[in-house]
This record gives C-alpha cells, structure tokens and sequence, in this order.
C-alpha cells in the first residue's frame, strides 16, 4: 500500500471526514417538505425534484489525498413519502420494505463508455414509451451533470483544471482512462444513493474495469502498481457514507462487487482485475465494497488461495458463488443462457442479472421450520413413515408459498429515473424500470431450512425407524418447551440425525428443497415474473424464530434459529467436510435465488502458508462437491466470548491452540482467555 | 473389530497433504509430562466436563447413583442444564469407521485420513484393519513409536506416511519425562529410516528437557545414520499444554517452558544438515 493511500486509510478510520457533515435545518426543511410531498405532482416528478433539491444542497468537498471525489454532507434527506402517506398506499398497493427500486446491478461498462449525453440519445430516439420518463429522465440528466460541474469547478479551483476538465468531460460524453472512470463512476453512485434507491451494486467490477485498464497501460497511462493504487483509492470511497446509508443491520448495504466467473459467451472472464481487486480489498480491509468471487470447476487452486488471504484477514470475505450451480438455476428459471452467465450480486448473496432485470429476490421469507413444526404437531399421530408425513410437509409448504405469492399484488415501487437511465434498456424504450424490465422475478428466502430438515430426521430417527421415542412423548415434550423431560430434548440435541453429519437428514434436506422449488413452481406474479426459492434468511431467521415453539430438533421456544444455509446449533460430532457435503444437495439447482453455506474457522488457522491453501483447498472442496453459495468466517474475539458465555450454542468452535486444535468450550478458562487475548491482539 | 476413539476431526492442517481427516485412537501407554491430550491417555471410556459455564446448580451431582466409580449411565448428561458433560471414548467397528472416513474421498482430492491418538499402536489390529480398509486414501499415522515391532512392521507396510515422534534421545530422561525407555521407540525409528515409506520425525521442543546440546548432538548422530537425510519438525512447547487437564477432571501440575530464541539457534546450528522445520 502505498504512502498515500495508507493515510487516506487513517483519515477514513479516524473520521476526519465527518467534519464536513450537516443536517438539514428547519428553514431548509419547510422548504422541501412541501416540494417533495406535494401531491398534485406525480411520484416522478417528486422523485426527480427531491434528487435536484437534494444534490443541490450538496457541496463539493476535496478530501486530501484521495482522487476519487464525492463526498455527501448532507446526512439525511427527507423521502417523498410521510409515514402516513405511505400507510395510505400499502391499504392498496404490496410495498417491500420501503417502496424503493432497490438491489439492481446497472450497466456500468456502457454507461462509463457512453456518459450521460450517450444515454440522453438513447432517450431521445427510442421508444419514447412513458413521455413522463423520458422527460424526468433528460432533466435527470441535465441534475447530475450539474452537480458533477459543481465537483469539476472545485477540483479545477484546487489547482487540478485537467481533472476537473476531464470530470465535465466524461460524465457526459464517457470516460476513457482508469481515473475518469472511477470518478465518474463516484459521482453517479453518490447520486443513486442520493435518488433514495437503496442496496446500490458495483456489479463485475473486474469486467467493466478492463477495457479502461488495458487502454491505461497501453498509453503509459497506468502501470500495475498505479491502477493498485487507483484501485484501493475507489475502494475507500465506499466507505466515506456508508453509515448514512438505509439498511436493517449496519455493513448490509448492498455495495456488493463481483468478481472471476465467466463471460456471457461462458469464456473464463478471470483477468488481471479480478487479482489487483483481491489484493486491494485485503489492503485497505474496509467492509465496503463486499466482495463476491464466481468460482467453476475449473478454478485454479492459486486464485482460491489469493482469495483465502482475503478470508484470513477477518471480513467475511469473499463471498464464493459456484458458476456450475447458479447459472443453471438461472436458466432454468428463464435466464436466457448469456444473461444467466453474467449474473452479479445483490445485497447479501441474491443472484441478480445486471443491467435487464427488475427481480426483487429478497420479496418475503418462506418460514420451513415453523411449517415443518406445525406439520409435526397436527399430524404426527396419524403418520407412521416419513413419506407419509412428507406429504404433509409437502401440501403445507405448497399451501403457504400460494397464499405468500398471492399477497404479491399492486406492487408499489416509486419510479426512479436516474438508476433506470443506468439500466440496460430503459433509455432506449423510455421506461422507467419500475415499470418492470426483463425480468420481474421475485424471490423467497427459506429460512429454517437445517432445523426444518431436523426436525424431520429427528421424527423418523427417533421414533419411526428406531422406537427409541414415542410420538405421544415428543408431542408432550413439544407442549410443555421439554421443562419436565430434559431427557426428550437431550437425545434430539444429541442422538437425532442432523443434517450436516447424517446422511438420511441430509437426504430430508435435500428433499425439502426440491419440495420448496415445487411449491413456488408454475407461480406468476402480476408481472408474469416467477417465484425464485432460496437459501437465504436475511433477518428472518431471527423474527422466524422469536414465536416458534420447541421444535423437535430438540430446539427450545424462542431459541434462535441457524442463520442462512448452514447446520443446527446443536450440531456435534462432525466438520467441515461432514457439514460441506450435508449442504451440496442437488436441490441447489432449482434453490439458488441465495443464501451461503456459513463455515467459522478460527483465525488461527490462517496462520502459514501451508494452512491458507488448506483453507482453499477446503473451498475448492465445496465447488465441487455442487455447493452454491459459500462464506467462511475467520472467528474472532466477539464469538469467542459468545462462546464463553454460552457453550451449549458454540460446541463445535475450533480454536488452534497448540500445534493442535481443540474444541474451545472444553479448554479451561484460563486457556480459553489466552485464546481470546491472542486473537484480540490479532485483530488489532 | 472394534476400536475406542476419541475424536475424528475433519480439516487437520498440518498432519499430512492435502485435506485431512484425522482419527484420535483412545489410550497411550506413555505419560509424556507435556501431554495435552489428557482425554486421549485412558483406553477406556470415561465422562468429561467441560469446565466453563458451569452455573453450579448440582443437578449433575443429584442424579448420580454411583458417585464413586462411573458406570457411564449418562443420567449427569442428560440433566445438566448446559450440556457441558459428555463421554469421550466411541467404540467403532473398523467397518463402519473406515465406511464413515471413505464418504469424505469425493473432497479430500489430493488428502486422505491420518490415524493419530493416544498412541495408534496399542489398538494395532484395530489400527492394521483400517488401514486396509483405507487403501484407497492417503493414509498417514502418528506414534510414538511404543509398541510391539511385529504391529510396528505390519502397520508400516500399509502406512503412505509416518510422524513419528523423537522426544528424547537419553534412555534415563526418556524414562523420566515419559514413563518408558525409548529402546523399542529408537529401534522402531531406524527400522523407518530404512523402510522406505516417507515420514517425518517430530520433536516436542521442551526448555530444559530436549533443547541441550547433548541432547541434539545425540539427535544429529542417529538422524546421520538415515540414507538420505531425515525431515524433522519442532513443535514449540507452549504453555497451552494443560489446556484440556480441568476437562478430564486431571490437573496439570507441571511448569515447563517454552524454548527461547537462543534454543532454536542451537538447533538450527547442530542440524544443519537435516531439513528441519519449527512450529508454534
């Protein structure tokens, strides 16, 4: 890392820039509240006039040291909508979450090639379908131009006139090098978060980067050690705003950036972007921007390790998406094949198509637990097998996943202009894409789906294949939360099958995936887009799991369930390899709308050259075995102490501690401390 | 037939190529003072606790009905409140734990399964089964070289790798730090030397017990009489060993140290000529 960026990393970590911040004051407030929630205007015009006021307001600020500007002042900016405006629409309308365009990966490599004039042509001479759009949009055009005039101005006051030259230049007419590129790729983010979309993309960083990368070597423009740097340099500007941005968790703001994979034309699409993005992530170790790996069968072993040096430094990341799996699904939901090749990320792990859809993957949350537990407890008496209560589970499932889908109507989405205008094809048909696009896919996450899995092996474990329980006793347990049969929740904590370790509740997860992918099969929504299942729980494992009763995983009412795709708490006596092969299940063709397999290994275990190609080894493992989705956690000092103060919940934690590794419940305090002080040490 | 095993990890890293299933065989018929698998010793099964996050309720002690020796009826198991008792020892049939190791094989690619312990070489048999049973992966063990030279000659045949532990190099202190003279072991260690099957030998590196010039001068002398020059790791002594006494209701009592900077020069400098390696 280079001297200036290492202090561009200090000033972002000591938040010198937050000096710079303001809220808005009363005066300005009863200034915009009326404009913005004015009700004779439509909702595009009010959208259009609030970006205008809002970027307005914004004033150019010159951080030192960085050559990527665009820095937001203003820390919160009204929406167009007061409360009750908005509980008014949902009487009518289905609104996710807020009711904004959120989660898309936008056309970035034509956009920064053409510039906005190159898009208000398009605007121009298309379809001209919505005249209001076209009209909002061209004045879209003519705001942001504005505003990336006003940071030109000020850059050339600085004493920069060819940067604020080039700013001018290429926001209109398009970028050619690395550095027009990045800045102008700055403003218009800034300017879609400013627009109140949210979860805004940074899309095949490594794709849209290279052509403005090769053109910068080739002129001596660039070498690899400078387009580093301008790298790490983009990477912080991520994070200057990122607290100002709407999310339900801190970090879960959707600027998630992909990387490797194949090209539409399904070529290897690695290039040498995808190894400086590797590199520059590890260096400036920022949350922001989450990067996303696509690995094949075919991945070399050394790209995996270069990834693995990223995954030892504590982020969570990279995040790794089998090609062999996800675009399958894709195709078999109706991607067409080149549009399935090039799919992105969205805000956590949702597989989206850049540039041509308007899918909201993330739509509702499928609760598998709860269906399986309710299942279990109306009809376990009546069923003798596990294909007799299967098909209970089967028509249940199918029954909630209908009445979910069929609340799906009057879809409200306030029109959004300017991320539209970034979009594929909007420019050219005169649509704005909360009309719809392409595609107008929704998805449900599954949540639940190892206790779900659980649960059922538990039942034909225990009492169908075994007699060791009988139904009367476990409905029993389930009633009174197992208070007067701790012996009941001991051998279903402990003696059930688990997906994850035994080959038959595997084999129940598996199923009830392919279930799930039934169940929302031949479902339409008002657009005529389908229903994606997946993986995922986003933070629905948690309201999922708050009303749940015992379950019969041996699971307590209220106990939490397990996040995403990964297995039980109580999970003992298996690994890695057991818990990677439990969740490679073949469903995950049908299931990919999103949602990794998790595996925690303590920091440790990164610790020499040797151990770090284990751990890529470990995740090659996984790709091959048919894993979707995967992300690994180095686990530090904050789990640790989860641990310590809760062992039941952290049984199969493993901390390296000596040339060895143990279960770090079983060590003695004072060890499990050292542990703990080391890895604190570790992560400073 | 059947063997006890006290746990089977799954990612082992430094236990041989590639990814790793390790298997801990119950019971060792040497007390190394250093041990930091004091679960492992014991070739019998036996309840462990671990010892954080008791809360102290006594449920545990309520429901005994034979305080004075266990008879393993799990009643402490099931009542406590924490889950923090378990017994360690699972009684395999070869079969079955060479069925469960090989489902691994479509992702251990270039790795295979390391027999470790406790000492490999006390279940023998057990130990010669699996390893057949195994053929079709890399398979490694680790000894400490204690046992019958007709098992350590049969296991060795079917062995793709060895560790195999050099502790000490006196007879005497050998006795003294472990429990047992280190003839058979030293006997045991040339016969590998000389068997052809890749291994590596493996030091724990103790201050004042194997870090001394005699000590690694006696080591550099039996490491000369290899054909070709021997692979040894050093694995630093850390006050981590008694991490795991409080768990099998042991305590560790001993107060070794680790080795200093100017230890691992002495090594270094002795044996030169070998490929030598250190590790925390």
């Amino acid at each position: 890392m280079t001297e200036r960026i290492k202090k561009l990393k200090a000033a972002l970590e000591n938040r010198e820039h937050r000096v710079h911040r303001r809220k808005l004051t009363e005066e300005e407030l009863s200034v915009i509240l009326p404009q913005i929630r004015n009700r004779a205007l439509t909702y595009m015009e009010r959208h259009t006039l609030r970006l205008k006021l809002f970027l307005e307001l914004e004033q150019p600020v010159l951080l030192p040291g960085t050559e990527v500007y665009g820095l937001r002042t203003i820390e919160y900016f009204p929406d167009i909508y007061s409360e009750e405006e908005l509980e008014e629409i949902k009487k009518t309308h289905y609104v996710h979450e807020k009711g904004k365009v959120t989660n898309l990966s936008w056309a970035v490599e034509t956009v920064l090639t053409e510039g906005l004039e190159g898009r208000r042509a398009r605007l121009l001479n298309g379809a001209r379908a919505d005249e209001e759009f076209v009209r909002l949009a061209g004045e879209t055009i003519d705001i942001v131009e504005a505003f990336a005039d006003r940071y030109a101005a000020a850059i050339t006051e600085s004493g920069k006139p060819d940067a604020g030259e080039a700013l001018s230049r290429a926001v209109r007419f398009g970028a050619k090098t690395m550095a027009e590129a990045f800045q102008v790729f700055r403003i218009l983010h800034f300017a879609v978060w400013a627009s109140d979309c949210y979860h805004n993309t940074v899309g095949r960083f490594d794709q849209w980067l290279l052509p403005f990368y090769r053109h910068d070597l080739e002129n001596g423009i660039e070498t690899k050690e400078s387009a580093l740097e301008k790298i790490e340099d983009f990477f912080l500007s991520f994070n200057w705003d990122s607290d100002l941005y709407y999310s339900l968790a801190w970090g879960d703001n959707g600027q998630s950036l992909v990387l490797g994979g194949c090209l539409r034309d399904s070529t290897c699409a690695v290039n040498e972007i995808t190894e400086l993005a590797l590199i520059a992530a590890r260096e400036v170790r920022q949350i922001d921007p989450k990067i996303n790996l696509r690995v094949d069968k075919n991945t070399p072993i050394e790209l995996y390790e270069l990834a693995t040096e990223l995954t030892k430094i504590g982020l969570g990341f990279p995040q790794y998406a089998n090609d062999d799996v996800v675009i399958p699904c894709l195709e078999y939901w109706g991607y067409e094949p080149e549009d399935a090749r090039n799919y992105a990320i969205a805000a956590c792990w949702e597989f989206i198509v850049p540039e041509n859809a308007m899918d909201i993957p993330n739509i509702n949350g499928v609760p598998l637990a709860e269906i399986v537990h309710d299942v279990i407890e109306a009809h376990l008496m009546e069923c003798d097998t596990l294909e007799e209560l299967m098909a209970f589970v089967k028509d249940a499932l199918t029954k909630r996943a209908i009445d979910m889908a069929s609340v799906v109507k009057n879809l409200h989405l306030e029109p959004a202009p300017l991320l539209s205008l970034l979009m594929g094809t909007c420019a050219d048909e005169g649509k704005d894409i909360s009309a719809g696009a392409k595609y107008n896919n929704i998805g449900f996450h599954g949540t639940g789906l190892s206790s779900a899995a659980d649960q059922l092996a538990a039942v034909d474990s225990m009492i169908f294949r075994t007699g060791k329980i009988e139904k009367e006793r476990l409905l029993k347990g389930l009633s009174e939360n197992y208070q007067n049969d701790r012996e009941l929740r001991w051998m279903l904590r402990n003696e059930a099958d688990k997906m994850g370790r035994d080959e038959s509740a595997n084999e129940i997860g598996n199923r009830l995936l392919h279930i799930f992918a039934d169940a929302v099969e031949g479902l339409r929504n008002e657009r005529g887009g389908i229903v994606r299942a997946g993986t995922g729980s986003a933070m629905y494992y948690v309201w999922h799991s708050r009303d749940l009763p015992a379950t019969a995983d041996g699971r307590d009412a209220g106990e939490y369930l397990p996040a995403n795709f990964s297995p039980s708490l109580f999970l003992t006596k298996a690994g890695p390899l057991s818990a990677l092969l439990g969740f490679s299940s073949d469903a995950l063709k049908r299931t990919s709308n999103g949602g990794p397999m998790t595996l925690e290994l303590h920091d440790s275990v990164f610790k020499d050259e040797q151990s770090v190609s284990k751990v890529a080894q470990l995740v090659r493992a996984y790709i091959l075995a048919g894993g979707h989705q995967l992300q690994l956690n180095s686990v530090n000092a904050e789990k640790l102490r989860a641990a310590q103060l809760e062992p039941e919940k952290h049984q199969d934690l493993i901390v390296r501690v000596w040339g060895w590794s143990g279960h770090f419940v079983e060590l003695d305090r004072c060890y499990q401390d050292q542990v703990l002080s080391r890895v604190e040490y570790k992560e400073l | 037939m059947k063997g006890l095993i006290f746990s089977i990890e799954e990612f082992a890293l430094y236990d041989g190529p590639g990814i790793r299933v390790n298997v801990f065989f119950k019971g060792c018929p040497l007390r190394c003072r250093w041990c930091h698998n004091p679960e492992g010793l014991s070739p019998e099964k036996q309840i462990v606790r671990s010892p954080n996050g008791c809360i102290g309720c006594g449920a545990c002690r309520d429901v005994c009905e034979s305080p004075e020796s266990c008879v393993l009826c799990r009643k402490c198991i099931i009542t406590c409140p924490r889950g923090l008792i378990r017994v360690c020892g699972e009684e395999w049939d070869s079969e079955a734990l060479a069925k469960h190791i090989l489902k691994f094989s479509p992702i251990l690619s270039n790795g295979g399964v390391t027999f470790s312990g406790g000492e490999v070489l006390m279940q023998a048999d057990f130990l010669s089964e699996l390893l057949d049973r195994t053929a079709s992966l890399h398979r490694a063990i680790e000894t400490s070289g204690f046992g019958s030279t007709e098992a350590f000659e049969r296991v060795l045949s079917k062995t793709d790798l060895v560790y195999f532990d050099l502790k000490v190099m006196d007879g005497e202190k050998h006795k003294l730090y472990t429990g047992v003279d280190n003839a058979v072991i030293l006997k045991h260690a040339k016969m590998l030397m000389h068997s052809g099957v890749p291994y590596v030998f493996r030091v724990p590196f103790i201050k004042d017990v194997n870090t001394d010039e005699e000590n690694l001068q006696r080591l550099k002398a039996f490491l000369s009489e290899a054909p070709t020059p021997p692979t040894v790791e050093f694995l630093l002594y850390n006050k981590m060993a008694g991490a795991k006494y409080p768990l099998a209701g042991m305590a560790y009592t001993e107060h070794f140290e680790q080795p200093d900077e100017a230890d691992i020069e002495r090594a270094k400098r002795i044996l030169r000529a070998f490929n030598i390696s250190f590790r925390k």
